[in-house]
């Protein structure tokens, strides 16, 4: 189900209204020191008001059956407001996870919660290297020999990691790869805190010591289910950096048609002028690239995956280059802890080697294109 | 897309398979079969050239025959009177044929100065000129720049005095394409030497066999001439010529100008296609050795990264435009990032080749190449220098303010 152009247009208002009432810098700024990192009372609105955790969850399972392309607005408006909160795991990592499965069972056990925003749930996959590589898992689960599953090893950057209620962990079993779905309460896991780059996205390091885990999806599909959570997960997270990089670039503009050096606006200057329409070139091609990718997502299209790989190099390096400039046409000003710039530069930052960085989806571009 | 819009397709469908055959995929590639010409400019011989002008005329001929000349243009002119979505959607189903290319009559001349004329002459010269135009008769040419006016269009300095009913032109202009084909130009002259630089400007209608036009090719650095400069000495225009008032001829140049951002910027076909296909430049890669080269596959991956992003843009302004939205930016955007990407795309084969694009070693689609590498530079250039178009983006899109005019540019100028 599509939305038309004059619904996206009103989700995209509510969603930007409450998130400048719910998320100011302020907000975010304490939230990035605390824990847990999102405000509880906040997601609970997010949900009881706007009902976003479930926006794109089917509706068999407690969602409101919306698809990629309402999820890219809903993304972009919370890259703009950096918003600190347990969505990009719970939403776009898990909850696509579990639909990928094919898993109707683990979907009917776990979607629901997610949908009503009761549940929060997270992806663990990178170990120590940070690789999404299937071939580089190393954690391994065993039959218990009573029918269930015991799980050991040790996963990193797992985002909401010692807060998410549900981790999807992928494991390696006599059959490869495979997705095991896992209760951060259960006895055998400890999850510590990292430091993170950007602190307004909280990492884990997760211990998994014999724990008890149950399978999600058949027993060594997990290739294939990651490989599909990947291409939606890029997407989702283009979307969040083209509503950054689109914040940055207005930042900009802001600052270089007001501030005055030489007496006139720093952004007559044609040096300052073509950095901003640099910008600007970035940015709608970010945008493209991430509704386009969306869009075929929701279509079912066969080269979605291209426009999935396309839209994850393009929005990663447009965030990047956006949230550098940004900093240098604020001059001094924009390199202080005090102005909001930092904070865009680290997402961005943190965004573009999330997946494992421009080497690794460059590759994966040549891959989907048969080169 | 609605029912009108789908019978509109069906027809032109219908047109094009009665006159026109299937256009093959450029982009799918054989290596070493078929024509490996990458020339984005012509570098055709003099009669094949003139072929080829035949070859467009016809074609365009054809389409007025058949009601596809001018599609959004007044009946009254021999014009279809449709919208500006129909035209789009008619080169959507056009661009699956393989048709003769009318670049020479459409980039300049139908895209950019018949709206000119028709939104500024008098109405006998429409009558004459128009109809002319769109069925392939006439090609018509822009006689706007000068050697001390390159982007800034409002330093012309071509002279027009006036003597009774007729005017005099004496100047020179440059750059400009298609002249040597040309039968009219629309030249921007100086009336008032005395007012501000944009008020002392008048545009006339010139016929390019009046006595005194001299047209000279200009050889640019890929070797061809697509270019040419046109002097004009003791040329004598009829005042019924002059198109819009006396000194307000800046106006008329806007018109142009304004329609030229439409023309300039959309994807091409041709060489263009291969140079930023994945499988003809895979293919390319693995007949160059190049294939495990890890630093140009993460080229290759950034040059595709770029490309296909463009394509998405002007699919999304396409769609925007049908849906009857008025488009943003994204032609300014695609226009640099089409200069560029074909740059890119042309240094990027460049290193796969190496040194078999600094001679010719007779293989196939290897040295070749270098015509498209010399033409790259001049796409950063036509239509709007980069600089030119990052302004227009930073002040019209972010609303950043102009650059003050100094003191000490202003006695430059004058």
């Amino acid at each position: 189900m599509t939305a038309e152009v004059s619904e996206l247009r009103e989700l995209r208002a509510s969603v930007r209204e409450f998130l400048e009432a719910k998320s100011p810098e302020e907000a975010v700024r304490k939230l990035m020191e605390s824990e847990p990192r999102f405000d509880l009372d906040v997601w609970a609105q997010a949900a009881d008001q706007l009902r976003l955790p479930g926006l794109a969850i089917p509706e068999e399972y407690g969602g409101d059956g919306f698809g990629p392309v309402e999820l890219g607005v809903v993304m972009e408006e919370m890259g703009r407001a950096l918003l600190c909160s347990p969505f990009f795991a719970t939403v776009v990592l898990a909850a696509q996870a579990l639909l990928a499965s094919g898993d109707s069972d683990a979907c009917a056990r776990h979607l629901p919660g997610i949908a009503s925003g009761r549940t929060t749930a997270t992806l663990a996959v990178a170990e120590d290297s940070g690789s999404w590589d299937p071939a580089l898992i190393s954690a391994r689960a065993v039959p218990d020999g009573d029918g269930g599953w015991r799980l050991n090893g040790r996963k990193c950057f797992v985002i909401d990691g010692t807060t998410a209620d549900l981790i999807l962990v992928v494991a390696r079993t006599v059959a490869g790869p495979s997705f095991f779905a896992v209760d951060r309460t259960a006895p055998g896991v400890t999850a510590v805190a990292m430091e993170t780059l950007d602190a307004t996205r909280a990492m884990a390091r997760l211990t998994f010591d014999s724990v008890a885990a149950t399978p999600v999806g058949a027993e060594g599909s997990g290739g294939r289910i990651m490989a599909r959570v990947l291409d939606m997960a890029s997407v989702g997270l283009a979307a969040e950096q083209a509503g950054g990089a689109r914040r940055c670039l207005e930042m900009s503009a802001e600052y270089a048609r007001t501030r005055h050096q030489f007496g006139r606006p720093i952004g007559s200057f044609q040096a300052v002028k073509h950095k901003c329409a640099d910008m600007l070139v970035q940015v709608e091609l970010a945008e493209a690239s991430a509704r386009e990718a969306a869009r075929l997502a929701d279509e079912g299209a066969a080269d979605f995956p291209v426009a999935a790989a396309v839209a994850h190099a393009c929005c990663s390096r447009a965030y990047m280059f956006a949230a550098m400039e940004n900093i240098q046409v604020h001059g001094g000003i924009g390199f202080t802890w005090e102005h909001p710039a930092h904070l865009y530069f680290r997402r961005a930052k943190s965004s573009q080697l999330l997946f494992g960085g421009p080497a690794v989806y460059h590759e994966r571009l040549l891959d989907r294109l048969g080169i | 897309m609605d029912q009108e819009m789908q019978d509109f397709a069906a027809e032109a469908r219908r047109f094009l398979d009665a006159h026109a055959t299937k256009a093959p995929d450029r982009a799918a590639v054989t290596w070493g079969v078929g024509d490996d010409s990458m020339a984005y400019f012509s570098s055709l011989p003099p009669e094949e050239e003139a072929e080829e002008v035949r070859r467009a005329r016809a074609w365009q001929r054809t389409r007025h025959e058949n009601g596809f000349g001018w599609i959004t243009g007044p009946p009254e002119y021999g014009g279809r009177g449709l919208t500006p979505v129909h035209d789009l959607l008619y080169d959507a189903v056009e661009s699956e044929y393989a048709v003769p290319d009318t670049g020479v009559l459409g980039v300049v001349g139908l895209g950019m100065i018949g709206p000119t004329i028709l939104a500024h002459a008098q109405p006998h010269i429409k009558e004459c000129w128009l109809p002319a135009m769109y069925r392939g008769d006439a090609i018509a040419c822009q006689l706007f720049s000068e050697p001390g006016a390159g982007s800034d269009l409002a330093s012309v300095a071509t002279r027009a005095v006036r003597e009774g009913a007729e005017w005099v032109l004496d100047g020179q202009k440059v750059w400009t394409s298609v002249a040597q084909h040309s039968e009219i130009g629309i030249a921007l002259t100086r009336t008032d030497p005395d007012a501000p630089k944009h008020r002392g400007i008048t545009a006339f209608l010139v016929p390019m066999d009046a006595p005194g036009v001299e047209v000279r090719p200009l050889r640019q650095m890929t070797g061809g001439a697509d270019f040419n400069e046109v002097f004009l000495t003791d040329v004598r225009i009829p005042d019924d010529h002059r198109l819009g008032e006396v000194d307000g001829g800046w106006t008329v140049a806007l018109t142009t100008l304004m329609n030229e951002r439409n023309t300039v910027g959309s994807e091409g076909a041709g060489p263009v296609a291969a140079a930023l296909s994945p499988e003809h430049l895979s293919a390319l890669m693995r007949a160059t050795w190049t294939w495990d080269d890890r630093a140009l596959r993460g080229r290759l991956a950034e040059l595709l990264v770029d490309a296909m992003a463009t394509g998405y843009l002007n699919d999304r302004a396409q769609r925007t435009l049908r849906a009857g939205i008025a488009p943003g930016p994204e032609r300014s955007v695609s226009k640099l990032m089409y200069g560029q990407n074909l740059t890119r795309a042309a240094h990027f084969v460049s290193d796969c080749l190496g040194p078999r694009i600094i001679a010719d070693t007779g293989q196939w689609g290897t040295y070749a190449w270098s015509e498209l590498l010399l033409a790259t530079p001049a796409l950063r250039i036509l239509g709007g220098t980069e600089e030119i178009m990052k302004n227009i983006l930073a002040e019209r899109v972010l609303g950043l303010p102009k650059e003050p005019v100094t003191t000490a540019a202003k006695e430059v100028r004058s």
